[in-house]
């Protein structure tokens, strides 16, 4: 036997090789992602976007801080190369001309609405498993963290992208899911905390800047002037 | 191509029609022997990647159908058959009394002395005919590809109706699935002769009261076993029998020109099922009406701007019909009983579509507009594109041609 391979390595060829993962850096895409369309946020998740084939879980109240469009870059992404986008019991009917001028391919679109949350919890599971749409997003209040171990599993198999929105309460529990943000609205942005990742804890909360709807002002007085009850007088 | 046969033998049964029609999935030319299957499949072995996976394949499908057969392979359908009755890899080491015989044969070449079938044939034909009689000698020729041996390929029906009793009632929808895997089996084989695909088609679960039937639905046509057998489960999974199972029946009432698949050149990767088979087996268990997608309309009021439309069907930004030329004034018509005339009574096809707006501009221009368009069709053939004024006074006007 020679001796040089009794001899141990250099510390840099050891740290260098890919399987090798030091604590205080973000994983080195670990899995194919597909970037979120917000620098700031992609600068600081693993592989630089959302991780496919594997949950990512979205901490949010409510609806309508901006949760959506965090997510729109990515499923109008996704349309290159003809993928299917499949949302799960979304908590809302879909406004169709919004989500066609987020750029979402509304031909590649399907809508599943359940009856009962096992019921989604079967389809959305059903979906990832098969691998047949690129892009997963589930709205599932109720899941446990059984529930969620299943869906990793199944997002593992089969390579999509998987979004799942949970209430913020649950932020506590432990959870299966590699990637969890929780989501706030503030001041007009939309604040992200990672609460977990491949990489080291991030304390400080991203701040983006989402296109909204309106500009916000900080003087409200001309709209608020109105009346809004009052009708335009036509015969 | 040389053909080569590839013999069925049922232990148990007489093969059934369910049967034959799964055998069309590998080759479309069957035929059927006294006992036997016998599949010609010099054909397409190229297209199944060689004999050892083509006969597992066919062994495989067997087993999962719980049916016991043997499988033989051979140059000549009659070696086939054999091969598969007897014990051995090569015909001349056959022994006789296990091989189908026309009646008395076999005892009277036990008589002979004759143990092997490469004994008997070594003997002189004319001699042997005389003795055991022309048809026995003549298979053992046709065996060995002495004799030519032309045998008549199943006709598949053109409707496919099959039914098979169960052994034993049952009462657990589930365990029908074991079943059903027969017809849908057969169901594959047939719509693979065909070259068809179905859309939809329906099992009738027959109990002694009558019958529940199960109408499958696919989102595309599909000739494939596999998916019938996932909406299939996802169905069966969800039902409370009313009375036991005695029989199944699988009708397919229309089916549609299918173009075999071609796989790809390259691992196109990823999806592992197709979205369609996704989408069938979500609404087989979910319900049709829960499984969608969406379309925007153009319509101002937000609620309206929405509407279903099947998934990933073509989704036309859905306008609504609009004539190429507009009059520069909307012509009066006349009204006979309730229906605008023009030169003739108009045919109303389709309407009203009410557009209502410009409430704010009722001093100059168009002003207040309240109507209900129509399409309709004049009595000289033209489209027109006529309202219903809704303020007083009122009547119906043409206001565009659809040219």
């Amino acid at each position: 036997m020679g001796t040089a391979a009794m001899l141990p390595a250099a510390m840099p060829d050891i740290l260098a090789r890919p399987d090798i993962w030091r604590g205080d850096r973000l994983a080195q895409a670990p899995l194919p992602t597909v970037a979120s369309g917000c620098a700031a946020l992609d600068a600081e998740l693993p592989g630089g976007g959302w991780p496919r084939g594997a949950l990512t879980e979205l901490l949010v109240d409510g609806t309508g801080i901006g949760e959506l469009s965090l997510l729109t870059f990515a499923l109008a992404n996704i349309r290159q190369g003809g993928g299917w986008s499949l949302l799960v019991a979304p908590p809302h009917p879909l406004h169709a001309p919004a989500w066609a001028a987020a750029g979402v391919d509304l031909a590649r679109l399907a809508v599943v609405s359940p009856a009962s949350g096992r019921d989604a919890l079967w389809a959305m599971e059903q979906a990832l498993v098969s691998g047949a749409p690129r892009a997963v997003v589930g709205w599932l209040p109720h899941a446990d963290a059984r529930a969620l171990r299943r869906l990793q599993v199944a997002a593992v198999t089969g390579g999509a992208l998987a979004f799942l929105f949970r209430p913020t309460r649950l932020a506590v529990d432990s959870s299966a899911a590699p990637l969890r943000l929780q989501l706030a609205g503030a001041d007009g942005q939309l604040a992200v905390r990672i609460l977990k990742r491949r990489g080291p804890p991030l304390a400080a909360t991203i701040r983006l800047a989402l296109p909204r709807p309106a500009r916000l002002r900080r003087h409200e007085s001309a709209l608020a002037g109105r009346p809004a009850h009052r009708q335009p007088a036509h015969a | 191509m040389n053909p080569l046969w590839l013999a069925v033998r049922l232990t148990d049964n007489p093969p059934t029609p369910s049967l034959v029609c799964w055998a069309g999935r590998f080759t479309p030319r069957v035929s059927l022997a006294d006992s036997a299957l016998l599949l010609e499949i010099g054909g397409c072995l190229r297209l199944f990647g060689g004999l050892d996976v083509l006969r597992e394949q066919v062994a495989q499908g067997l087993t999962e159908q719980g049916i016991a057969a043997r499988i033989a392979v051979a140059a000549t359908p009659q070696a086939a058959i054999w091969l598969a009755e007897g014990q051995g890899d090569s015909l001349d080491a056959l022994a006789i009394p296990d091989l189908s015989w026309p009646g008395g044969v076999a005892e009277k070449l036990t008589r002979f002395g004759l143990r092997r079938l490469g004994e008997l044939r070594r003997l002189p034909f004319a001699g042997l005919a005389r003795r055991i009689g022309k048809p026995a000698a003549t298979m053992l020729a046709r065996a060995y590809g002495e004799a030519p041996d032309p045998r008549l390929d199943f006709v598949f029906p053109l409707r496919f109706e099959q039914e098979i009793e169960l052994p034993a009632a049952v009462e657990n929808a589930p365990m029908l699935l074991f079943a059903a895997r027969r017809l849908t089996g057969a169901l594959a084989g047939w719509l693979n002769v065909r070259q068809a695909g179905l859309r939809e088609c329906r099992l009738d679960l027959v109990h002694r009261q009558g019958a529940t039937s199960l109408l499958l639905r696919f989102a595309e046509a599909t000739r494939d076993g596999n998916r019938f057998e996932r909406v299939l489960r996802e169905r069966l999974e969800r039902l409370q029998l009313t009375a036991p199972v005695e029989r199944l029946r699988l009708v397919v009432d229309s089916v549609e020109s299918l173009a075999g698949s071609s796989g790809g050149l390259f691992d196109e990767g990823g999806a592992k099922e197709g979205m369609a088979a996704l989408i069938e087996r979500l609404r087989a268990r979910l319900g049709e009406e829960r499984v969608v997608g969406i379309a925007p309309v153009a319509e101002h009021r937000p609620e309206c701007a929405t509407r279903q439309a099947p998934v990933g069907g073509s989704i036309p930004t859905a306008t609504p019909p609009r004539p190429f030329w507009l009059l520069a004034r909307p012509e009066s018509l006349a009204e006979i009983a309730g229906r605008p005339h023009r030169r003739g009574p108009l045919r109303l096809l389709a309407g009203p579509e009410r557009i209502e707006s410009g409430w704010w501009d009722h001093e100059e221009g168009v002003g207040d507009v309240r109507r209900d368009y129509f399409i309709a069709l004049t009595q000289d053939q033209r489209w027109a594109w006529v309202f219903r004024e809704l303020k007083a006074p009122g009547g119906w006007f043409l206001h565009g041609w659809f040219g």
